[in-house]
């Protein structure tokens, strides 16, 4: 029975009304409005629901909110306002210790509760107090920082201020005061009156005919306002390069957990009961998850027909390959017939997910015009857009995408989750819905990185040189392609690492199996590449008793130097990164027993797909900067952006406001994601700044009657050479311009997608603003139990040009723990295509406790393309920390790692193995 | 709703155990992380629940006699900032911080991983090595105590009886230069569910074992005490010797399954790992 109940929340007593299975978070949330308390996983796993309860973090989703009467609740929104901020805020936000912002309020809510009792905790107290805050993007260190910086005078890598915005100053982020007192706006924060709450039926079978499905009962139930099959939608197929997707199963299912209906209801829980009645009849078939069992030719067959689908490339398909791709440079029998030993070697990585701590959610709401407006977590809201077009059959002015923030993407937010559902029951209920995944749904049904197994057959001559190369890479996308071709494209270029091989055969196959499907997760083939060729140099090097550092020195990449896809490379720094890495963990130095070091080198693209950036004046002098890309949390956009516009312009940060805007009112842009932040968006606002500043130079011109050749712009204003006294404030142009014109005075500048040439026929070809890293481990081993223990890091990138080192060395650690976790602990393990861990409990990121010390080493070799030689580095570091455990455990006990994650239990089966 | 269910929250034992009497389905919540966990996940078959979080006078630890009293409803954060210093400290301490993460701490009670009884449960061990008793009171039977070790009853069974609550752990005090070993092998460094947990209490005399209590977590059905290795190392010299002839039996005496976290082969061997490592540690501290 529903009951009131007193509570004080933020020193004000509340009186509110809740059922008994009400949690405390949903009271909070929806009864009190208070939204800066997250959900992340619901079952105490991530921390991002902490409140204090009688002043002691708690997370508030494992209470009941009639257990929490009398009691005292602090929440986000009672710690600091946006004018007065708490301390700890103040030193998240200076620190750099936010990112997407979703973890935020309960990490500083964890902080406070530790400096009210301890006020200078030591490094360790801090890392265990929030060690059940997860975090996927900062990697810790900055918000270790942050509390550290609280009780010490220490202040490294610490934003100076806020008004030292130049390029290459440590900038503070331009959303922080928002996310740090828990105001920014996330996707299930919108709320809208009438609002209906949507579930999906997911498929049972992960290969089965449907038959029959029957609704009649749900739609009896009370409180439901629409249900939708697949049946009900002219559905069409979508994806990347390749469209073989629909939004439901139609004819047959192809994974467990594939959407069969969607249903919308007054209650969330009315609206999962409703989808639980609906009869579907099935017909079991054969089913295939193996990926080289799959490309056999008596698998059963997931798709009837792969070759019906469209697909963008050339390619070779038939039964369940998916893709197909080969790469030949140089003469490969002749290599190995050259070469003074041939090592051979075979790797494995798992399934695994992006692991955002804000699970897939969005609201639709049909307008009065007809059209839709979807508000949704999205990484690509113009792309989104096209997608939508695709899988309804739609043109794309149907639909308006209100990007909100988003609590981390990862590329887990760059393909439709629940965007199609809650438009279609938004049409037949005529109300708004929103549809939140749970985080069971997001980790079993969502798109994952694609599993790899890969095979390696190296010729060498005995001084190390690298002679032939042949590669074998097998993807496993399951049900779906979406973004397979696209992931063994890249892995291919990867596949020879920035190392000069002279013969080289790669070939990239993608199969389909009944899994679930997976889709562009952070360094897409980068990860899978990087950890079976890193680690097979490695097991080369112990072979030829070479040091794997002078191995890797002597075959790395130099400027000139061409990748075998035939892309002259034009500022490779590899070197210089690895002998940094190298010598920040004093490589040659003798280890202790049972400890290893390991290296690992990546290099990546910085993504060049074309956008437009406009700066526009306002009537006071003040600016309006315009892209309709998205900033899913790294803060390019919300620093280093706004620093090369101001750059650009010769005018304050802080007077260029970036336009929050949608797909109706924004340029088209192709979206956040492969590394391409700073490099293109940042290009192009610093493009558009030089643009509109040539229009206040020549409108200053004018007012001064003076050749714009001689106008100066300094401080504001502008004046003629030698002349500052008699100068003209750039405000005063600004309202002269408008109110002469009507209008404002508009910077624009579009980019086209831009990949430098190349000399062979490959889908992809060459790396724009190739970027190079390096990463160095030290470790120690329990050899009984097997358990790693990570000692320190170092990590080194060529940034090109850090405009802001602070965003810099966030993406790098976030890198560093997200590769460190799939290096030991993440794998997404299903077993005849069922998920076996769709929790944060035993899919496992890294805590507080489990990140190293890690110096993040910025190198600056430019690029020839980007502002400033800017390369990105987003999705390099995710790469490189697989293989550096794996050869660093090869270093201390001489074993050869095939397989990940490192687990206590794998690397103690390997132990045993070699003792045997 | 089908799965609508009451709430009651009494404020003293007596009262609580009134509600316990209630006809239905009833289900008793302390910390809730257990609890809430499930009822994310499914909806949960119960007809009222009873909130024991405002029973006060179950939040205290005391020591009366060489025997401590900790209250069911103290939380594993309290439990962590417990001083009693010897082996008690030894083995409770390094549990505590090894209990999920300081979120989870602060909100799960002692009494409540008991009577939620996995056999992963990390109180389990260390209050089988302490020879812990439970005390279950209820309005029919009165009070009883019972060893711990015949609590646990099976997989997430136990004998407390639908409207008995559990009201005490109690153990006495080791004695003087009693040594101990605890020990949790996870996937990670906070907030792991443990893979093998090992905790040890023994007590030599000239060398020779006077007492040893063996207790293991996730490899059996229920957390166990090795009572036939405890039983062969009692009088003898411990030495490499009895410590391999130990490591060897404790294997024998095991039963853990294959799950997501582990293979039963590897904990298997893990227990032989660990209990090698905690006698030698034991032997090492002499």
């Amino acid at each position: 029975m529903k009951k009131q109940i007193e509570l004080t929340v933020n020193n004000s007593p509340e009186s509110i009304e809740v059922a008994p299975r009400t949690r405390l978070l949903d009271a909070i949330r929806i009864k009190l409005g208070l939204t800066g308390t997250k959900e992340g996983c619901g079952t105490g796993d991530c921390g991002s629901c902490t409140v204090l309860l009688d002043g002691k973090p708690v997370n508030s989703c494992m209470i009941l909110a009639m257990q929490a009467e009398k009691r005292e609740i602090t929440t986000i929104e009672g710690l600091g306002s946006p004018t007065e901020l708490h301390p700890i805020q103040q030193a998240m936000i200076r620190s750099g210790g936010i990112q997407c912002g979703f973890c935020t309020p309960g990490m500083v809510l964890s902080l406070k509760a530790l400096i009210d009792r301890d006020p200078h905790p030591d490094e360790e107290s801090i890392r265990v107090a929030i060690s059940s805050n997860l975090c996927r993007c900062t990697g810790y260190s900055k918000i270790i920082d942050a509390a550290k910086f609280l009780s010490s005078s220490e202040t490294t890598s610490m934003a100076t201020s806020s008004e030292d915005w130049s390029v290459g100053a440590r900038m503070t982020r331009n959303d922080g005061v928002e996310k740090v007192t828990g105001r920014a706006i996330y996707a299930e924060d919108i709320q809208l009156p009438h609002i209906i709450y949507g579930a999906l039926l997911r498929s049972p079978y992960a290969h089965a005919e449907i038959l029959s499905i029957d609704t009649t009962e749900a739609e009896q139930i009370t409180g439901v306002k629409a249900i939708v099959t697949g049946r009900d939608v002219d559905m069409g197929f979508y994806g990347y390069e390749l469209r073989d997707h629909r939004i439901f199963a139609l004819e047959k299912v192809r994974y467990i957990g594939e959407p069969i209906a969607a249903v919308g209801a007054t209650t969330v829980d009315i609206a999962r009961e409703a989808a639980s009645k609906i009869k579907v009849e099935y017909a079991e078939l054969p089913a295939v998850f193996d990926s080289e069992e799959a490309i056999t030719s008596n698998a059963p067959l997931v798709h009837n027909d792969a070759n019906a689908y469209e697909i963008d490339w050339d390619t070779e398909r038939k039964g369940n390959l998916c893709y197909k791709l080969i790469i030949e440079e140089g003469n490969i029998e002749q290599g190995f017939g050259e070469s003074d030993l041939i090592i051979e070697g075979s790797y494995k990585t798992p399934e695994a997910h992006p692991g955002s701590i804000e699970p897939h959610c969005s609201t639709a709401k049909v307008e009065p015009d007809g059209r839709v407006t979807i508000w949704t977590t999205t990484q690509k809201p113009f792309v989104f857009r096209s997608y939508l077009a695709q899988a309804l059959q739609r043109s794309i002015n149907s639909f308006r995408i209100v990007p909100t923030q988003i609590g981390g993407g990862f590329g887990g937010k760059l393909f439709p989750s629940v965007e199609p559902y809650v438009v279609l029951l938004a049409e037949q209920s005529g109300l708004p819905v929103q549809m939140t995944l749970t985080r069971e749904e997001e980790m079993s049904c969502t798109l994952l990185r694609h599993p790899s197994s890969v095979k390696i057959k190296t010729g060498v001559m005995k001084d190390g040189t690298l002679v032939a190369h042949q590669v074998r890479m097998l993807f496993n996308t399951g049900a779906y392609g979406l973004y397979g071709p696209n992931t063994a494209a890249l892995a291919s270029m990867m596949a020879t690492g920035p190392y000069r091989i002279p013969n080289v055969e790669i070939t990239g196959l993608v199969t389909y199996s009944n899994n679930v499907p997976c889709g562009s997760v952070r360094g897409p083939g980068a990860v899978q590449l990087a950890f079976a060729l890193e680690t097979h140099l490695d097991k080369i090097a112990r072979s030829l008793e070479i040091d794997t550092l002078d191995f890797r020195l002597k075959n790395a990449w130099e400027t000139g130097d061409i990748t075998c896809t035939g892309q002259t490379l034009d500022s490779v720094s590899i070197k210089e990164c690895l002998q940094k890495a190298a010598d920040a963990l004093e490589w040659k130095k003798p280890r202790l027993p049972g400890v290893g070091k390991g290296l690992a080198c990546n290099w990546w693209a910085s993504g060049p797909w074309g956008t437009q950036t406009q700066i526009q004046t306002n009537e006071d002098g003040t600016f309006r900067l315009i892209t309709g890309c998205v900033d899913m949390g790294t803060g390019g956009l919300n620093s280093s952006i706004l620093q090369l516009a101001a750059e650009g312009l010769g005018v304050p940060i802080d007077s260029i406001q970036l336009v929050r805007g949608d797909t109706d009112s924004l340029p088209w842009d192709h979206g956040h994601g492969g590394s391409r932040m700073t490099f293109t968006i940042g290009r192009s606002a610093y493009e558009a700044a030089e643009h509109l500043q040539k229009q206040l130079l020549q409108e200053a011109a004018e007012h001064l009657e003076a050749a714009i050749e001689d106008m100066v712009l300094e401080d504001g204003s502008v004046f003629v050479r030698g002349d500052k006294a008699n100068a003209v404030l750039i405000s005063t142009l600004c309202y002269n311009r408008h109110k002469k014109h009507g209008g404002p005075m508009v910077g624009v500048s579009s980019l086209l997608e831009d990949f430098p040439t190349t000399t062979k026929k490959h889908p992809i070809g060459a790396f724009p603003g190739a970027s190079y890293c390096a990463h160095a481990v030290e470790l120690k081993v329990d050899e009984e139990t097997g358990e790693i223990d990570i000692l320190r890091y170092a990590a080194a990138h060529d940034v090109g040009k850090a405009i802001n080192p602070t965003g810099c060395e966030g993406q790098i650690e976030g890198g560093v723990a997200m590769g460190l976790g799939l290096a030991m602990m993440e794998e997404l393990r299903e077993i005849e295509g069922k998920v076996m861990n769709p929790n944060f409990a035993d899919y496992l990121l890294l805590t507080a406790e489990d990140m190293p010390p890690t110096e993040s080493i910025l190198v600056e070799q430019p690029a020839t393309e980007g502002p400033f030689g800017v390369k990105g580095v987003g999705e390099p570091p995710i790469a490189p920390p697989t293989g550096a455990v794996a050869n660093a455990l090869g270093d201390a006990i001489d074993i050869n790692v095939k397989r990940l994650p490192l687990t206590p239990e794998e690397v103690s089966s390997l132990i045993r193995e070699q003792k045997s | 709703m089908s799965n609508d269910f009451e709430f009651t929250q009494p404020i003293d034992i007596c009262e609580a155990l009134k509600c316990l009497n209630e006809t239905g389905r009833i289900t008793p919540i302390a910390g809730g992380t257990n609890i809430l966990v499930n009822m994310k996940r499914a909806p949960i078959e119960t007809d009222l629940i009873i909130d024991l979080t405002r029973l006060e006078k179950l939040k205290n630890i005391s020591e009366e006699n060489g025997m401590f009293r900790i209250g069911a409803g103290v939380s594993f954060a309290d439990l962590l900032n417990w001083h009693p210093g010897g082996a008690v400290e030894g083995l409770v301490r390094p549990m505590c911080a090894a209990f999920a993460g300081p979120l989870i701490r602060n909100l799960a009670t002692i009494g409540g991983n008991i009577c939620d009884a996995s056999a992963a449960a990390d109180a389990s061990p260390v209050l089988l090595a302490l020879d812990a008793n439970v005390e279950l009171v209820s309005t029919t039977n009165g009070s009883r105590t019972l060893p711990l070790s015949e609590f646990f009853k099976g997989v997430r069974k136990t004998a407390r009886e639908d409207n008995e609550l559990l009201t005490y752990v109690t153990f006495g005090k080791p004695a003087e230069g009693e040594r101990c070993f605890y020990y949790k092998l996870g996937k990670r460094k906070a907030d792991a569910i443990s893979i093998v947990s090992i905790a040890i209490l023994a007590k030599l005399n000239e060398g020779k074992i006077e007492k040893v209590h063996i207790a293991l977590g996730a490899v059996a059905p229920i957390a166990m005490r090795a009572l036939q290795t405890e039983a062969m190392l009692i009088g003898k010299v411990l030495n490499t010797s009895s410590i391999q002839e130990a490591a060897t039996l404790v294997v024998k005496e095991a039963c853990p399954i294959d799950d997501f976290r582990a293979t039963a082969k590897y904990r298997l061997n893990m227990i032989e790992v660990l209990v090698k490592k905690g006698l030698n540690e034991i032997l090492s501290k002499a």
